[in-house]
């Protein structure tokens, strides 16, 4: 089969300039990363404001009872830091699944599917094309949010930590390296689904119950029971990478013009 | 140039037969038009010869390029352009916007595809209207920008559905020039229609489908297919209709002004017809062979095709 990159690039400019055209997609896209950025510096700001208070230090006592008290506060901090990262996550698999819906089977609801199959496009720049689409804003929205998040880390945990506390090791390498792995995880879970049901909405909602596992971690996380940590998000980040893999099989698979035009067309 | 060649072509999906045993050639520079009625099995057919749909029996030749694809089918979609039922366009963008879009994935010569392209908005009346968003066009804007689309990589073969649907009578003249412009050009233009006016003006050869092939035929050798008898007199023709019923044989009678037309099932009934409206009273100035409608053919086909078990 033959790859033009002229193709799959020009698939991919005219997504990412319809994007920006639609506003209600952009602010949508913009109000997670806003929740997940201001939320934890809430709670950052809480523990620093009061941090001898004996509820900080109740609470230090209940993630760990050999915790030194005197740094309750920043050991919970840390923890928190630590344990938001699963939130975060929640971002570069959501925000594809956002773009990837509207890009995929928004072309079925546009019409514009067939044109666009009679054009020279092979299947396989069709995907690359709007995979791309989908995941460079994703990945940019989500550095951005952890470019902001660590400014605002910093400058509310300065007059405890005396230090940057963020980035960390843990943080740099979730945000670099597992971050994209949910990225292109999303993407391919809502462009899969988005070639199955072949309506956004409709896609938008499957896809979306992906976030799930990674609030049901988050849960366990602050309820004590799991222990977040580098070894911890490494071990998930190999999982999604299975899951990647998979994906790209399964897209294989799937996305040849027949099936898509006897589906869509 | 090539034209088109179909042999046997058949498409089902799954259990259910779409469109079989069609076999027609198209000429290079010829406007032919396919004709049947709505799920006969016409868009199958072009999605078929455009490549979108692998043919479950059958093979064809489009612009020189063998069906079923033996690869990804590139080749073969940069010769054909394809107007489809609804044109498809990006509405957040503006018109330039959606041109370029598939300038880029022809990689045809942007400079060249581009005065082509613009030339196209200018004789469709859509010059200074390139930076507009098309989500604003009218309903003939869009299917006149969805044209200029169509044919913006120069292909030797183009796919016409409908191509007049929803344009005003002026734009619709201007838009079948255009098309009788480029098969004067060379190109092999396919027309999907069901006005009937507009294939008689443009095509010189149609098929028509019904899931089966009915006929390829011209349109002369289709309108000849059946007899008609046109009875003249004075006074109205249709004061004369009910004169027939006299006959021992049926007719459909079909009166418009002093002309009264009458369908044959054959020659030797004429002599009957005009002896029967004479008897009656009718004062008879002319009678003479008519060529059919092609409507008339057309539903004649279409018909008996609804008949058969």
């Amino acid at each position: 089969m033959s790859f033009s990159v002229a193709r799959a690039l020009a698939i991919f400019r005219k997504d990412v300039l319809e994007l920006r055209k639609n506003r209600g997609l952009v602010w949508s896209m913009l109000t997670l990363p806003l929740v997940i950025v201001v939320t934890p510096l809430g709670v950052v700001w809480a523990y620093v404001r009061n941090p001898t208070d004996s509820g900080v230090k109740a609470l230090a006592l209940y993630y760990d009872l050999s915790v030194d008290l005197s740094n309750a506060a920043r050991f919970l901090v840390d923890k928190v830091l630590a344990d938001w990262f699963t939130i975060y996550l929640v971002m570069p698999v959501f925000v594809p699944i956002l773009i990837s819906s509207h890009a995929v089977a928004g072309e079925k609801e546009k019409r514009t599917l067939e044109p666009l199959l009679a054009s020279p496009v092979t299947p396989l720049e069709l995907v690359v094309g709007k995979s791309l689409a989908s995941l460079v804003p994703s990945v940019a929205v989500c550095l951005l949010a952890f470019s902001l998040l660590c400014v605002g880390v910093d400058v509310v945990a300065w007059p405890l930590a005396h230090e940057l506390v963020l980035p960390n090791r843990m943080w740099a390498f979730g945000v670099l390296v597992i971050a994209p792995l949910f990225a292109f995880f999303g993407n391919g879970v809502a462009v899969l689904i988005s070639a199955r049901v072949g309506d956004s909405r409709l896609a938008q909602q499957l896809s979306g119950l992906m976030v799930l596992p990674l609030v049901g971690l988050a849960a366990g996380q602050f309820a004590g029971w799991l222990k977040a940590g580098l070894g911890y998000y490494a071990l998930i980040g190999a999982l999604v990478l299975c899951l990647d893999v998979a994906i790209v099989v399964a897209a294989r698979r799937l996305f040849d013009r027949e099936r898509l035009m006897s589906r869509w067309g | 140039m090539h034209g088109i060649r179909v042999e046997g072509l058949e498409k089902r999906f799954g259990a259910r037969l779409a469109v079989s045993g069609l076999t027609f050639e198209v000429k290079p520079g010829e406007v032919f038009g396919l004709l049947g009625p709505n799920g006969a099995g016409k868009t199958t057919t072009v999605r078929m010869l455009t490549g979108l749909l692998q043919p479950s029996a059958g093979r064809a030749s489009v612009c020189g390029v063998e069906l079923p694809l033996r690869d990804d089918g590139v080749m073969l979609r940069r010769k054909v352009g394809l107007l489809t039922e609804q044109p498809g366009l990006y509405d957040r963008l503006t018109a330039r916007e959606n041109l370029e879009f598939f300038i880029r994935l022809n990689e045809v010569d942007w400079t060249s595809a581009w005065a082509l392209a613009r030339g196209l908005l200018e004789r469709f009346g859509l010059g200074g209207r390139e930076d507009e968003p098309v989500g604003g066009f009218s309903k003939g804007m869009r299917q006149k920008l969805a044209i200029v689309r169509a044919l913006v990589h120069s292909p030797e073969v183009v796919f016409l559905d409908e191509p007049t649907s929803g344009l005003d009578p002026l734009s619709g003249r201007v838009v079948r020039d255009a098309i009788a412009e480029l098969a004067r050009e060379g190109r092999t233009m396919v027309l999907c229609s069901h006005n009937l006016p507009e294939v008689e003006r443009l095509c010189s050869r149609v098929a028509v489908v019904k899931s089966t092939l009915r006929t390829v035929a011209s349109l002369t050798e289709l309108r000849r297919e059946g007899l008609a008898l046109d009875v003249l007199v004075e006074g109205e023709g249709a004061a004369w209709v009910r004169a027939l019923d006299a006959l021992p044989f049926r007719v459909v009678a079909q009166p418009e002004g002093s002309r009264l037309r009458v369908l044959l099932d054959s020659e030797a009934q004429a002599p009957d017809v005009i002896t029967c409206v004479v008897t009656a009273g009718a004062r008879v100035t002319a009678a003479h062979r008519a060529a059919r409608p092609l409507e008339e053919a057309y539903l004649e086909l279409v018909r008996e095709e609804a008949e058969a078990p």
